[in-house]
């Protein structure tokens, strides 16, 4: 799960009732998020106002685009349109798509989010909800594929930074990010609440969503810690007068590693005394959420037990 | 950009007073008054002889420094119904022709405002309109929306492809029409000679008006009160803002450019007030930034004790466009235990500001507080 900094009080709820929202995309230029239902659209800042500008038209499907700016396919022309900087609306005097048509088993809808980098003339597609197809522009044939696993078609593709994109499933919110370029692959894996539409701030590099209760959440892409590893001797065996590796993991919901948090060492009793000690008692975990300190045994020659503590201050 | 809001009138104009009323169920056709239509209309306790049917045609006239209104009304005088002319001092809005339209001398006939809607201002500061009886675009009499005699028309209809417009800027310097039916403004090329629709601009929302400002540039207001402003030339759209306080019961708007005084005019159309008073109004809005909200300052980095955090907040105006330049001053409130590393920042183009804050190495809750100084004009 990632790290949550921020819920709204405000609710980002569509005007009429009975709307919901479909899609939501980030717009880098204007550093908010341009959020669209049946019947509205509306500019939503991270901490969750709203401010409506329109009603959408034309049978446009919102899907993410490279560069952090939302694109829209049209289901009469299976044409894929940019949008307007300043108010998000499809251009449709410019076409991404000139040489394939993306029919209507390809074309992106709400539940089932799709992507288009026109700078690389690919399309992401999501043909089940444990893969990702990557298309050529240039004349539609399959180039390549991800396998994420995750489960569930992701609600929207978004746009991370060149040649990566985050799927984001709207039920479990789990959270792919996928390289589509280079190597195709997922390169990390996270999760957020269940949500009604979310999307990847690339300026920040947060996400941010509209939850089922309409309230805004924005999330960095750090995961919260969830469980801290017993602490364990590497190798097993604890010898007397030598340094002794002593580790432990921190690692989120979904045994996501935590990098970069202060766990904290301590001597306990456990019978016979305080016996040894150690290196350092404040150590931080690596890339791979470990963190490692060192026992020394005592000096007397004398076997014995003790117990090592580790623990890590959320907040 | 956004709109500055100068100044609303309020109502701008009235309708002819009966100077009493007549209780439920109101006046029969024929009665001690003679003839009497639209009897709801002095029914107590409305007391006026006339009430808007609809506003036909609203634009900037140049050759009087003028705004026009063309409005038709229900009225309880013979035949049921009138058109009036009404005309407003551009420079404040004061209704111009009072007297005359009183009098009902402001009477245009009513072949101009059935037929000419929605009617703007053009190249050579000509009237252009669409036809509700043809498919012709057509330059029209300012006083009584009527075709000119010998004026300059163009027929969409026997264009490839075949169109009918309901509103349109004219631009005949550069042979150019920007035109929409409703949900698109189709932006045509060589209207002299050979049109070609070049380019299409896909609206917010349902149009309500669509006004001139010059060769590049025009305007529309959608049924929200969002307006844009588009350059039909390229084209693509320049600005998005929305009248201010847009309320529910507002039952339309029109827009019009004033290209003396570089300036929006909206026509808000009201309904009558209980008593059947106009409540129509004028605002005035200058192209310029103006701040409508500021959002709430966000973290945008992970919260950790003894971490150097930002926290994001925006200056928007009505529509959600980013305003600048403005300064905002942020302030911590006590108990305060880490620091503020920016007291002030200024909004960049999409009205974002950031803030640096130095977090304790303990755990802590703060509380930081955002103000800006709008000047009021």
């Amino acid at each position: 799960m990632y790290e949550k900094i921020f819920e709204s009080t405000k609710l980002a709820q569509p005007v009429v009732a009975g709307d919901s929202w479909q899609h939501l995309c980030y717009v880098s230029t204007w550093d908010a998020f341009l959020s669209q239902s049946g019947g509205e659209w509306a500019r939503v800042f991270r901490d969750g106002a709203r401010v409506k500008f329109g009603k959408p038209s034309g049978s446009y499907a919102m899907l993410g685009r490279v560069k952090g700016f939302p694109a829209y396919w049209s289901q009469w022309t299976f044409k894929v349109h940019p949008a307007f900087e300043i108010n998000g609306l499809p251009n449709p005097n410019e076409v991404l798509n000139p040489n394939w048509n993306i029919g209507y088993s390809l074309g992106p809808s709400s539940s089932s989010g799709k992507f288009i980098d026109d700078v690389n003339q690919v399309y992401l597609h999501q043909p089940s909800a444990n893969r990702i197809d990557i298309h050529s522009l240039e004349d539609g044939r399959k180039v390549g594929e991800i396998v994420h696993n995750a489960g569930e078609y992701f609600a929207a593709i978004a746009w991370v930074q060149p040649g990566q994109v985050a799927g984001l499933c709207r039920t479990s919110g789990k959270v792919r990010i996928m390289d589509y370029l280079s190597s195709p692959r997922v390169l990390a894996t996270g999760r957020l609440d269940p949500f009604k539409v979310a999307g990847y701030d690339s300026a920040f590099h947060l996400f941010f969503a509209i939850g089922t209760d309409y309230k805004a959440r924005v999330y960095c892409r750090e995961a919260w810690p969830a469980v801290l590893s017993a602490p364990v001797f590497d190798p097993p065996t604890v010898r007397g007068l030598k340094g002794n590796l002593v580790k432990t993991r921190l690692t989120g919901q979904d045994g996501e590693p935590c990098p970069g948090w202060w766990v904290h060492w301590e001597l306990a009793d456990a019978g016979g005394g305080l016996r040894g000690s150690l290196d350092n008692y404040v150590t931080k975990t690596d890339t791979a959420g470990w963190a490692k300190s060192r026992y020394f045994g005592p000096d007397d020659n004398q076997p014995g037990s003790g117990k090592i503590k580790a623990r890590v201050v959320l907040s | 950009m956004g709109l500055w809001h100068l100044n609303t009138v309020a109502p701008c104009m009235s309708y002819i007073d009966q100077g009493s009323c007549v209780p439920p169920p109101g006046p029969a056709l024929w009665g001690p008054l003679g003839l009497t239509y639209n009897g709801q209309l002095i029914t107590c306790p409305k007391h006026y002889r006339q009430s808007t049917n609809s506003v036909a045609n609203f634009f900037y006239e140049p050759g009087n420094d003028r705004i026009i209104a063309h409005i038709v009304l229900n009225t309880t005088y013979w035949p049921s119904w009138d058109v009036q002319r009404y005309e407003f001092n551009a420079e404040d809005g004061a209704w111009s022709n009072r007297e005359e339209a009183m009098a009902r001398q402001a009477w245009i006939g009513i072949w101009g405002a059935a037929y000419t809607q929605k009617a703007t201002m053009g190249s050579f500061n000509k009237i252009y309109a669409c036809r509700n009886n043809e498919t012709k675009i057509r330059e029209v009499m300012w006083e009584y929306a009527e075709p000119a005699t010998n004026g300059w028309w163009v027929d969409p209809y026997t264009w490839n492809p075949k169109s009918i417009y309901g509103y349109a800027v004219v631009n005949r310097i550069d042979n150019l029409l920007a035109a929409a039916a409703n949900w698109t403004l189709d932006c045509w090329r060589n209207i002299g000679a050979t049109p070609e629709r070049f380019a299409q601009l896909r609206l917010p929302n349902v149009l309500n008006y669509l006004a001139y400002e010059s060769r590049n540039y025009c305007w529309v207001i959608t049924q929200d009160g969002v307006i844009c402003k588009a350059d039909y030339q390229i084209p693509r759209w320049e600005m998005m803002s929305t009248v201010q306080n847009p309320e529910a019961d507002a039952l339309k708007y029109f827009i019009t450019y004033d290209t003396k005084r570089k300036r929006v005019v909206v026509f808000r159309q009201r309904p009558d007030a209980a008593d059947g008073a106009c409540q129509h109004q004028l605002e005035f809005y200058y192209p310029m930034v103006s701040a409508g909200q500021l959002t709430q300052p966000v973290p945008v980095t992970s919260l950790r004790a003894g971490n150097r955090i930002l926290l994001a907040a925006h200056l928007v105006g009505d529509a959600g466009e980013g305003v600048t330049p403005y300064t905002v001053e942020g302030e911590m409130l006590e108990p305060v235990d880490g620091r503020l590393v920016t007291p002030f920042s200024g909004t960049e183009l999409n009205g974002r500001v950031c803030f640096q804050y130095q977090a304790p190495e303990e755990a802590c809750t703060e509380t930081l507080k955002l103000k800006v100084t709008v000047e009021e004009s």
